[in-house]
């Protein structure tokens, strides 16, 4: 395909040039920010450098926020992976082609939603007195209440299964689909072997599926990183900094609290680093 | 090994259930009147009435916001085709020494947080007068739309087999008729997946149009969640009502979308 073609330079450069653009100058703008103590209420600022990092270091309330955010991390991408693996391979077990297309769609479904919607789904289920998953709580302790997203120990899984509720329903279709594509041969093999059908999974098709399940499990890393829509809508942090994660938290302190955009930029601009570095290296690691 | 696939078939069933009960059950509340949402026995039975869907469909923050999500998605998507597309096509088939940094600068637009580009943006779009503009949001969204249409429509174009493109070389084509009388239809159904998840994508966005619009420029996420800020002194139906409005769009492209996913793996398996 080596054509004299001006195609590839007209194809790629604008959209390279505007791509360049479009993130570049608001990421470097983002440090610049940064670096001064601008506020929302005024328009006067002047230089501070690094006293916004500086001072982070010394806020009890971001190194909360750290700490959640690393959690919710955590949880939601262990519990997304179980939940996907569990049904694929369930579905790929049990399920007739016919049931598998059905399920297939229906799991779909919760991750097309948008996630204010799924948070108020969710927000209402989970209301301790007229909520429809609360109810078989109410039901079977004769009506007393639990109220998920007001106890600091449980908020933030009761936000995490919502977001497993839309992620690990999604990645169990792609895990059927990846199953579907390996060969039949090593399955009969062990089975023949007298291999149960558990350790057909656990020894033969998982380890063969390793790199496109590492590479969901990369995906889900970067997508629970947008925690924030659920948490704005569902508990806004709450109850107290149970669930202030660290977009959350930077959105408070520079719009809703106390106006300081420096502040909440200098926030910013470490989760851009911390982000960009760390899945830099990931990503080389995967495609090596 | 029977009672193993019985629970393994009820296991499935249910979170077949979970999936989609909770969304049924709102759309369900939406349709309620109150007395019948606020109850300790959930209801079943009621008188429907549809208030709260004509109210939701009435009020015109509700529909200014709907008209600034459709705008604005809609063209940030077209920017998205009209960027994307060509420019995967040309990684995809005339590949250069920088074919690998160009796929991992558009992925890694992906790790930025929307945190950490909304706080610029807004003090941007504030200098420059257009904060709270839909001109602002839509630039804002063309980054998101071209970056992701790039990074699915790229295998899109790689699956076309190069055979018929060589033979359209051969019958006389050039390169940029080949790309727009062969490879555009032949990896059409790959590429409208691809365009659809751009769209519900940039649709259910939340935090960027939260810190870009103040007033004239609320998307329909940002109008939802505002709903709910009265507390619950809002009708709880309106509320699910407006959830339903809000998640109808990106379910019109279920569909569309699973089928993107089929043919996704179909390629992988050849």
């Amino acid at each position: 395909m080596a054509r004299r073609s001006s195609l590839p330079v007209t194809f790629i450069v604008p959209t390279l040039a505007i791509l360049l653009v479009l993130s570049m100058v608001p990421t470097l703008y983002a440090i610049v920010i940064a670096l001064q103590n601008r506020e929302l209420s005024s328009t006067a600022y002047s230089y501070v450098w690094f006293s916004n990092f500086y001072d982070l270091f010394f806020d009890r309330r971001f190194l909360n926020a750290v700490w959640v955010s690393v959690k919710w991390e955590i949880v939601t991408v262990a519990a997304t992976m179980a939940v996907a693996i569990g049904l694929g391979v369930l579905m790929f077990e049990v399920a007739s082609p016919r049931l598998r297309n059905i399920y297939c769609l229906l799991f779909i479904i919760p991750v097309l939603l948008p996630r204010v919607s799924a948070a108020f789904v969710w927000k209402f289920a989970y209301h301790p007195l007229y909520g429809i998953a609360t109810y078989p709580y109410r039901l079977l302790t004769g009506g007393l209440i639990f109220d998920p997203l007001s106890k600091p120990a449980t908020a933030l899984f009761a936000v995490a299964s919502v977001d497993v509720w839309q992620w690990g329903l999604f990645f169990a279709v792609i895990v059927l689909k990846l199953l579907e594509t390996l060969p039949p041969q090593p399955i009969e093999a062990a089975r023949l072997d007298h291999a149960k059908r558990w350790q057909i999974h656990a020894y033969v098709t998982l380890p063969m599926l390793k790199a496109p399940l590492i590479s969901l499990m990369f995906v889900k890393m970067i997508e629970s990183l947008r925690s924030f829509d659920l948490i704005y809508v569902m508990t806004r942090g709450g109850p107290g900094v149970a669930t202030e994660t660290l977009d959350m938290y930077a959105f408070s302190q520079g719009f809703i609290e106390s106006g300081k955009v420096s502040y909440a930029s200098a926030m910013a601009v470490l989760m851009m680093i911390a982000t960009v570095i760390t899945f830099t290296m990931l990503w080389k690691r995967v495609q090596a | 090994m029977r009672p193993g696939r019985l629970i393994g078939k009820t296991v499935l069933a249910l979170a077949g259930f979970m999936a989609v009960f909770p969304l049924l059950w709102t759309a369900l509340n939406s349709l309620k009147n109150n007395v019948d949402i606020i109850t300790r026995v959930p209801r079943l039975v009621f008188t429907p009435t549809l208030a709260n869907i004509s109210y939701i469909i009435g009020r015109d923050s509700v529909m200014i916001g709907l008209y600034n999500s459709v705008i604005a998605c809609g063209v940030a998507v077209l920017i998205g085709v009209v960027l994307g597309l060509p420019a995967a096509y040309s990684v995809a088939r005339y590949p250069n020494r920088w074919a690998g940094d160009i796929q991992f600068f558009v992925l890694s637009l992906r790790f930025l947080p929307p945190v950490a580009v909304a706080i610029p943006l807004m003090v941007i779009w504030l200098q420059l007068g257009l904060y709270d503009t839909l001109a602002a949001l839509i630039v804002t969204y063309s980054l998101l739309t071209i970056s992701v249409i790039m990074w699915l429509a790229i295998p899109a174009f790689q699956a076309v087999p190069k055979e018929v493109e060589e033979a359209a070389f051969v019958d006389g084509y050039g390169a940029y008729s080949v790309f727009w009388r062969i490879a555009l239809p032949v990896a059409a159904r790959s590429l409208t997946g691809a365009v659809a998840f751009s769209f519900v994508l940039v649709w259910n966005e939340f935090l960027i149009a939260l810190m870009l619009s103040s007033s004239n420029a609320k998307t329909l996420p940002i109008v939802a969640s505002e709903l709910s800020q009265q507390g619950m002194n809002v009708p709880w139906g309106i509320l699910n009502a407006s959830v339903v409005l809000l998640s109808l769009p990106p379910l019109l492209f279920l569909g569309v979308l699973s089928g993107f996913l089929n043919s996704v793996f179909r390629q992988k398996k050849t």
